[in-house]
């Protein structure tokens, strides 16, 4: 029973690092109606940073959130603004953003190589470490993504329930001319949440960098769980997208023990096909509104 | 064009290009199999092109049917000694069943907005590599290598022979989609691409039109990817069941013009051109920047694609395609006609990509 | 979805003009920025690079004596994965191979000419390795081929060869089973059944500790080579193929208490290590690769938890001595170390040392010369003992003479076709981490000295 019930915890904070990767995705697509596939690219590059800075500097690895979040978020909001400019439509957003993957991808390649980087346990000496609870171990990245996770949904939450910014943004969500109409400012707010998605993006490549070796070819490999936690969260549902990400890492999880570890990434994507079809709008139903 | 005279002159030139390796003493085998890869893409692109450019419908699952055509000739050909010809067809009838599988599901069960067919479309494609690990009557993680297998020999020695096959394809796929895009399956399904209540309501049979189009789309699909497993000779899960084919026949369809079945003839040519010659000068990373720069200018700035942007100005697509293969064969700097070629692609593709000054309608599906 | 306004953008825009601007200069930006990459750019054709420096027909080292090869180039194409999943140890091919031609071409080239290598990147695709081979054959023509990095590559590219007829030596390649183009040449010594010369080797090295383990783990990589080393391969009609390192651990006696196989994609160690942890054994066979052995390492470090011994069946071996204190102990397999008695062959020391070097000056982390770079040497070396024995760059002609000759690698005297497939026995040793380092511990006349193997079930 201990093995499943640490396989269990082991996927509930797999799911929170999941949620971190999907939370930006999440909203972009919601409330911006953009499908942002350059937020794998900000995960990546993020991790990628935290590990030059960790083996450059000799810093911890927790020290590059502060490089990183504020840097990416930026980016975000740069590239936020460049889809106002030229009022791109969902699916071209996802077809624009396919092709700055493409290019991100390569410029990491040609700085880094496609040699796996993975910091040492000497440089990164949370990689092996866990907090026990019992008999069961929380290793250390994945617990502070799970918590780090949680935080952030629930901020957001907060963010979006009961400030003046968060109003804006759920108008807009449900009808943006409507809204602009009504003084919203487009530009300003779409350009505010782009930048919390990407920083949201970048924080989950901090914690990816200390858990895992990287590599260029790492972040086409997140399609498929990123996509399935965001529809079975509920497009632009925070709190859905943290729930879908736990329930994810566990199905996970539970099928490595049960039918060994080629069945995970099966069983992952039967949720997804499940979702697809019976549960479209989420979980919590929190989906868009219209059509 | 008009169908009668757009397919006679494709079947027309199907049976010039038949003969072309008689003459192969006169060129580089090389050719041979260059030529093939642009079928192989032609085929790939085509087919995929022509279920989504006509619907609306955004498919991420190419590499399912993809993966099914070429895992069909390894477990059945490689592993059961099945002969080869009738494996390519049960190969692209596997295929459409899984297409028209995901239809009935997806188009019955469910009315899916567009979005949503899409990642169910890349679920699938997933799942089908996963199961494709987990069984090992399949495929479980060792590979399977073709090394045994007979060829035809009445097509020829190997580059001739995969030359033709490839051929056949291609043609299967570019002739389909002329005839969809004259036929009323065509216009049934570019009226389901520009709004489907609206359809349903002129009577189009919006289930049965869609559940056509995917079925032939995914049969080509297939047919293809098991032709193209003798040029692979050793099947693995990753090589297979990745993200590259997916992705490269979108990027080729967006480039080469969604609206109209030349244009992925003409965007596999054009990427898979630039991408092979700047992949021989090792410059793979300047291929991937150029590919990944084009498909954001392509979304920005001409959305209606290459052909028909060179059918709005073909004196520019001319012009260009002369200025790129002048300098080059004046200088004598290459010896290799597919690099004239490219160096022609690329001047065309770079004056085509200069704006114009007419109204562009949208040419990217947008449906859900 | 909205509903679409009609668009009356000005298409002959600033905004146009600016993404083409864009287009532009990361154009330009990434031809002009190409210098630092010097594993991952392929080398133009016409040229080589080993590390930044350009060779060119003569050499640009001294070397003692010999005289300058001279006359047209002799043309050696192969592909490698210079990106992709599998670049890290490709990079290893690359510089070993640039090493090799660059003393090659300083000691009189190959049949008094200097030589040439081409190198695609396959990018860790193996049916971009058949494409290239194709090419470098039919549009290049080249002289002669070299092998690919990587089980997939080499098979795919082995079909293209058999094609049309080239001689080609591979290092690398674990599908044994399967490679029977009579003109292949295995020159990593793993012998025609590693699935059964390598459990083998490994359980006696166990049981001569004299303590040996009771129960076993086996975690294994789903890569073609891996399953063939641990299950076998039945459905190759030949019955010695059905055997694996399971099938045989249970036939010594060995308890196998976990049996589990995963992906090369895997993501989370966590479930798996628990597994172990939960089935306990005293020892662990890992079927893995790459960076394989410190994932699951420091996933069974978070569960507090080391089993009493593990073996990794082809770690990249820098990453493992980067798994710190628990990595200590850790068995696997080699052909080759850079200590004696490997390197008291001063010929084979000297390599070893300047293979060294150049490792380092390319950047790689781990630069001692090990089983990878000894089995691409031995590759070249085939190659040309085959072309200079038969006197002629015809294929044909130097796959005879290397069919019915013996000749010298850095293994030592080397004879193709004594086994089947053209293998040549199983010349592999095991080797440990001990003291941070990995060294040979068995068998005995290899070990290196002071250096014995160290297991005991209680850990």
């Amino acid at each position: 029973m201990s093995l499943l019930s640490q396989a269990v915890v082991s996927g509930v904070l797999a799911g929170g690092l999941y949620a971190m990767m999907s939370l930006g995705m999440s909203l972009s697509w919601g409330v911006l109606k953009v499908i942002n596939l350059a937020q794998f690219s900000f995960i990546l590059l993020s991790a990628y940073f935290t590990y030059q800075l960790t083996v450059s500097l000799g810093i911890d690895p927790f020290l590059s959130i502060l490089v990183c979040v504020p840097l990416f978020g930026l980016a975000g909001m740069a590239l936020q603004w460049v889809f106002n400019r030229i009022r791109i439509s969902e699916f071209e957003s996802l077809l624009f953003t396919f092709g700055l993957f493409i290019i991100l991808e390569s410029l990491a390649a040609t700085v880094w190589t496609a040699d796996f980087r993975r910091l040492s346990t000497e440089q990164n000496p949370y990689v092996s470490e866990s907090i026990w609870i019992g008999s069961i171990a929380l290793p250390v990245p994945q617990l502070a993504a799970f918590v780090a996770a949680i935080l952030v949904a629930f901020g957001v939450r907060h963010l979006l329930r009961n400030t003046h910014f968060g109003r804006a943004v759920r108008a807009l969500a449900q009808d943006r001319d409507v809204a602009v109409a009504f003084g919203v400012d487009n530009g300003k707010v779409s350009m505010q949440l782009a930048g919390l998605a990407a920083g949201f993006s970048a924080l989950a490549g901090v914690f990816i960098a200390m858990s895992r070796a990287i590599f260029p070819g790492l972040a086409v490999e997140w399609f498929g769980i990123v996509f399935s936690v965001v529809i079975l969260g509920g497009l632009g549902s925070t709190l859905g997208t943290l729930i879908a990400a736990v329930i994810i890492g566990v199905v996970g999880a539970v099928a490595t023990v049960w039918g060994g570890p080629p069945m995970a990434p099966l069983a992952v994507f039967l949720v997804l096909i499940a979702t697809l079809l019976f549960r479209p709008e989420g979980i919590l139903g929190a989906a868009r509104r219209d059509t | 064009m008009r169908l009668r005279p757009a397919a006679a002159a494709t079947v027309v030139l199907a049976v010039a290009l038949w003969f072309v390796p008689e003459f192969a003493d006169g060129f580089p085998i090389f050719y041979l199999l260059f030529a093939y890869n642009v079928f192989f893409w032609i085929a790939q692109a085509s087919s995929w092109n022509l279920f989504t450019g006509s619907s609306g419908y955004f498919s991420f699952g190419q590499g399912a049917y993809y993966g099914v055509g070429v895992y069909t000739v390894g477990v059945l050909v490689a592993k059961r000694g099945w002969p080869l010809l009738p494996t390519f067809v049960v190969a692209g009838i596997l295929g459409a069943l899984l297409g028209l599988f995901i239809g009935l599901i997806v188009f019955r069960l469910r009315k899916l907005r567009g979005e949503i067919f899409a990642l169910m479309t890349l679920a699938v494609a997933f799942v089908m590599g996963a199961v494709a690990r987990v069984s090992s009557t399949i495929d479980g993680g060792q590979g399977i290598p073709l090394s045994g297998v007979e060829l035809p020999q009445a097509l020829g020695d190997f580059p001739a022979m995969i030359f033709r096959l490839g051929l056949i394809v291609a043609t299967l796929a570019v002739l389909a989609a002329q005839v969809l895009h004259h036929s009323r399956l065509g216009w049934g399904l570019f009226a389901i691409r520009d709004d489907e209540a609206v359809a349903e309501n002129l009577g189009v049979p919006t289930f049965r039109f869609k559940m056509m189009a995917l079925g032939i789309s995914a049969f080509l699909a297939s047919l293809s990817g098991a032709v193209h497993s003798l040029q692979i000779s050793y099947v693995t899960i990753e090589d297979v069941f990745n993200i590259r084919v997916p992705l490269l026949v979108i990027l080729m369809s967006i480039l080469g013009g969604t609206r109209h079945w030349m244009g992925p003839v003409v965007g596999a040519l054009v990427v898979y051109t630039l991408n092979d010659r700047l992949n021989a000068a090792g410059l793979q990373d300047v291929s991937d920047l150029i590919v990944g720069g084009l498909l954001i200018f392509m979304i920005v700035a001409v959305k209606e694609g290459l052909y028909l942007r060179a059918r709005q100005r073909p004196l520019r697509a001319a012009i260009g395609f002369a200025v790129g293969i002048g300098p080059p064969i004046v200088l004598g700097l290459t010896d290799s006609a597919i690099t004239v070629m490219a160096y022609g692609l690329l001047g065309a593709v770079l004056l085509l990509m200069l704006p114009v000054t007419a109204p562009v309608e949208e040419a990217v599906p947008v449906h859900g | 979805m909205n509903i679409h306004r009609a668009r009356r953008r000005p298409t002959g825009s600033l905004t146009g003009a600016i993404a083409l601007l864009a287009v532009l200069a990361l154009v330009l930006a990434a031809c002009g920025g190409d210098g630092t990459a010097d594993t991952t750019a392929a080398a133009s054709p016409g040229t080589t690079t080993d590390g930044g420096t350009e060779t060119t027909a003569g050499g640009t080292e001294t070397s003692t004596g010999g005289e300058e090869a001279a006359g047209d180039p002799i043309v050696i194409g192969s592909t490698l994965a210079l990106s992709g999943p599998l670049a890290p140890t490709a990079a290893i091919h690359k510089v070993a191979g640039d090493l090799f031609v660059e003393q090659l071409n300083a000691n009189g080239g190959l049949l008094g000419r200097p030589v040439e290598w081409v190198v695609l990147d396959d990018e860790s695709v193996a049916d971009q390795a058949a494409s290239l081979y194709e090419r470098l054959i039919t549009e290049d023509q080249v002289d002669l081929i070299m092998g690919p990095y990587g089980t997939g590559a080499i098979t795919a590219a082995m079909q293209v060869a058999e094609r049309y007829g080239y001689l080609m030596a591979q290092h690398t390649g674990s599908l044994t089973y399967a490679f029977n183009y009579g003109c292949q040449f295995p020159a990593w010594p793993t012998g025609r059944y590693p699935n059964v010369t390598n459990p083998e080797l490994v359980f006696d090295a166990l049981e001569a500790t004299g303590n040996p383990p009771e129960t076993m783990a086996f975690v294994i990589n789903q890569f073609p080579g891996t399953m063939f080393v641990a299950y076998g391969y039945p459905d190759s009609g030949d019955a010695q193929d059905a055997q694996g390192a399971v099938s045989i651990a249970q036939e010594r006696g060995y308890d196998v208490v976990l049996d589990v196989q995963f992906p090369l994609t895997i993501d989370d160690w966590g479930p798996i290590a628990a597994q172990v942890r939960d089935a306990d054994p005293d020892f662990v066979y890992l079927g893995g690769l790459g960076v394989d052995a410190p994932n699951l390492i420091a996933a069974m470090d978070a569960l507090d938890y080391q089993p009493a011994g593990m073996f990794v069946q082809w770690p990249a071996p820098g990453p493992v001595l980067g798994a710190g204190e628990s990595a200590e102990g850790v068995l696997s397999v080699t052909a080759f170390e850079a200590h004696p008695p490997f390197t008291d062959d001063p010929e084979n020391a000297q390599i070893a040392a300047t293979f060294e070097e150049a490792a380092t000056e390319a950047g790689i982390t781990y630069a001692e010369m090990e089983t990878q770079a000894s089995a691409s040497w031995a590759a070249w070396q085939t190659l040309v003992a085959a072309v200079e024995g038969a006197g002629t760059l015809d294929n044909e002609a130097a796959c005879d003479y290397l069919v019915n000759n013996t000749i010298e690698t850095i293994f030592g005297e080397t004879s193709y076709g004594t086994e089947e497939n053209n293998y040549y026995g199983d010349l592999s040793y095991v080797k440990q981490v001990q003291d941070g380092d990995w060294w040979v511990v068995y068998p005995e006349e290899f070990a290196a000295p002071d250096h014995a193997i160290e297991y005991s079930p209680e850990g």
